[in-house]
């Protein structure tokens, strides 16, 4: 009989080739789609709300590159500020004071996420679509007109773009940097079967009806962009990913703030899973794609891990084990004879999995163009590959410990 | 804008392709253990020729036929086929992943190596010891960590005894949990209470870890 670990890896093998395949496909079959940057036809108005609570750093910089943004019809920048305790405002208010466009707001007091300041800024449009912007963003001159002719489709309801690391100093910034290529382009590729579950703040633009028919943000969310992505799918619109929509944001440069960072999105989407149980394989991709993408991601993290960890500290104590009695025999504490290089199918299965996941990260890092950079080298792509991406379970594990002792229920 | 085909298509035409993908690649993988299988099923049918010439020479001697030094040796080159055997096979199995048939050439070389031993029991007893017979007996389904470290440090120690003594020790690995009617009947007479363990010539049974030097005492 199949050993029980064999039966696992095999699952594994045939999860992530199903992937694979299922992404070359979608890739294939819609290669035209990949930069279509349709033109609107219908001069849709639109206004960009900026959450900022102490961003003295950059707020200004952000306001500068959202005035130079190429799109006709941006009527408003509304700066939110979420009662800052630095420069913030003042840097705000010069801005407003210099250009018609921008609109500076403050929260009565502080609202303590990004979603409540968001909410409060949305309460000053009056356009047909409503965008965001991370007070610590960039977007480039043409993302946003890019973005909008998706929504000269009525079932569109948001739109987001391709969000890039601006920082590529030091080692954990060149594998976001990386990171973030990978997931823009994956981003399309599930866009194009309509399962994007996501809208990341640093840019992202919402039909304005379809944002009040779902009541804005859900302030209680630690991810309200995962959380309103849901609520449109839900509402029955579609959501689009504008590839060549490139906005440059700032990553965490220490993995201090990158582990409180992941561990804010990963909380935030199991309260957004948990919020949306009930739509569990039920008709739509909300409940027949995304949820279930979801879950199996998590389930396979989580117990892949738990694999991993069980059989290392197995072959930890053993080896540990016969190296003491080794020693104390006199003998030596490993034979040549005990290396066994006889190849199996799992090494076969692992060892395809492997080439077609690094084929894919290369081709996302190839097809996702960035004029600015430099190329990242060769150690950043397998330090993503190889060690990086083993942290996520840890995370996924450290994130259900945050969410179970902060509510104590599922 | 594109118009296209129901992208979601993908999704379903990946799931068929998989499932072709994977079963492929499930059949090369049962063909190639296979063709293992086949291999090792070679190696035993002619190590059955071999201790059936054993056996033979051993009856030659009750007739006073043939000598001690051509049995011994025959015997030797015999168990240390059978040795190496062991070891392809060893490295066989733990590469095999989705086939069983490998357990089962095992358990077929066990009960070859306990016609051995009972052979060299015979041997030794008609030729006064010129030689030793260690048999090593362990579990070969066990889950128990120290088990297998103690398993892999016995098989260190006996591998580096049987370098430095070559045709002066026949060493025969048996997994005592084959289930093997003649092997159990043996082993009962060493009241043996936990595994591993080492007969020396039929009168030494040590269950703890010795160095080299320790083992060297016991042979002849």
């Amino acid at each position: 009989m199949i050993d029980f670990l064999t039966v696992v890896f095999l699952v594994y093998t045939f999860i992530s080739l199903y992937f694979i395949i299922a992404y070359t496909l979608v890739y294939t079959f819609n290669k035209k789609r990949f930069f279509e940057t349709p033109t609107s036809k219908n001069k849709l108005t639109l206004s960009i709300v900026v959450p900022c609570y102490n961003e003295q750093e950059t707020i200004g910089n952000t306001i500068k590159t959202l005035l130079d943004l190429d799109y006709k019809h941006l009527q408003k920048i509304i700066v939110v500020d979420d009662c800052s305790t630095d420069n913030s405002f003042s840097i705000m208010k010069k801005y407003a004071n210099q250009y018609r466009q921008v609109m500076v707001v403050q929260t009565p007091r502080n609202t303590g996420n990004a979603a409540g300041a968001k909410n409060y800024g949305v309460k000053f449009a009056n356009t047909d679509l409503i965008g965001f912007t991370d007070a610590d963003s960039f977007p480039k001159k043409d993302s946003v007109r890019k973005m909008v002719g998706f929504f000269d489709n009525p079932k569109i309801g948001a739109v987001t773009s391709s969000v890039l690391v601006k920082n590529r100093n030091k080692l954990i910034e060149l594998f976001q940097a990386v990171e973030y290529k990978v997931i823009a382009f994956t981003r399309k590729l599930i866009g194009i079967v309509d399962a994007i579950y996501v809208t990341p703040g640093p840019l992202a633009l919402y039909r304005k009806s379809a944002f009040d028919e779902v009541g804005g943000f859900d302030k209680n969310n630690w991810t309200e962009d995962i959380e309103i992505t849901w609520a449109i799918v839900k509402a029955g619109y579609k959501v689009e990913m504008s590839l060549t929509s490139e906005v440059y944001t700032v990553a965490p440069d220490n993995w201090k703030q990158w582990f409180k960072q992941r561990l804010r999105w990963n909380v935030g989407g199991i309260q957004t899973l948990v919020k949306y149980k009930n739509q569990f394989l039920k008709k739509g991709m909300l409940g027949s794609f995304i949820i279930p993408f979801f879950l199996l991601t998590w389930c396979i993290s989580l117990f892949g891990i738990a694999i991993l960890i069980y059989r290392f500290v197995r072959t930890i104590i053993v080896r540990y084990l016969s190296t003491l009695y080794s020693i104390h025999a006199e003998t030596a504490i490993l034979r040549f004879s005990e290396i066994n290089l006889t190849p199996n199918i799992l090494v076969f299965f692992g060892g395809i999995s492997l080439i077609l996941s690094t084929i894919f990260t290369l081709f996302a890092l190839y097809y996702v163009k960035e004029q600015d950079f430099k190329k990242y080298g060769f150690i950043p792509i397998v330090g993503f590959m190889f060690l990086y991406l083993l942290a996520y379970p840890f995370i996924l594990i450290g994130s259900f410990y945050r969410y179970f002792k902060k509510t104590g229920k599922w | 804008m594109v118009k296209l085909g129901n992208p979601k298509n993908a999704l379903w035409e990946a799931l068929l392709i998989t499932i072709v993908i994977f079963t492929l690649g499930l059949l090369f993988g049962i063909g190639y253990e296979n063709n293992k299988v086949n291999q090792i099923n070679e190696y035993y049918l002619n190590s059955e020729v071999s201790l059936m010439d054993s056996f033979s020479l051993s009856n030659i001697m009750d007739l006073n036929i043939s000598d001690c030094s051509s049995l011994i040796n025959n015997q030797m080159t015999f168990a240390d086929k059978i040795y190496s055997e062991s070891q392809i096979l060893d490295n066989l199995e733990s590469a095999g992943k989705i086939t069983d048939n490998l357990q089962e050439i095992h358990t077929k070389y066990d009960a070859l190596r306990t016609f051995l031993w009972i052979s060299t029991i015979k041997t030794y007893n008609q030729c006064k010891g010129n030689f030793s017979v260690i048999v090593y007996l362990y579990n070969y389904n066990t889950n128990d960590l120290v088990e297998k470290a103690e398993q892999a440090t016995w098989s260190r120690v006996l591998s580096d005894l049987k370098e430095a003594y070559g045709s002066k020790v026949i060493l025969i690995p048996i997994a005592a949990d084959s289930n093997l009617a003649s092997l159990n009947s043996l082993v009962d007479n060493f009241n043996i209470t936990s595994y591993p363990a080492v007969i020396i010539n039929q009168k030494h049974v040590i269950t703890k870890i010795p160095s080299v030097g320790d083992l060297e005492k016991y042979l002849n």
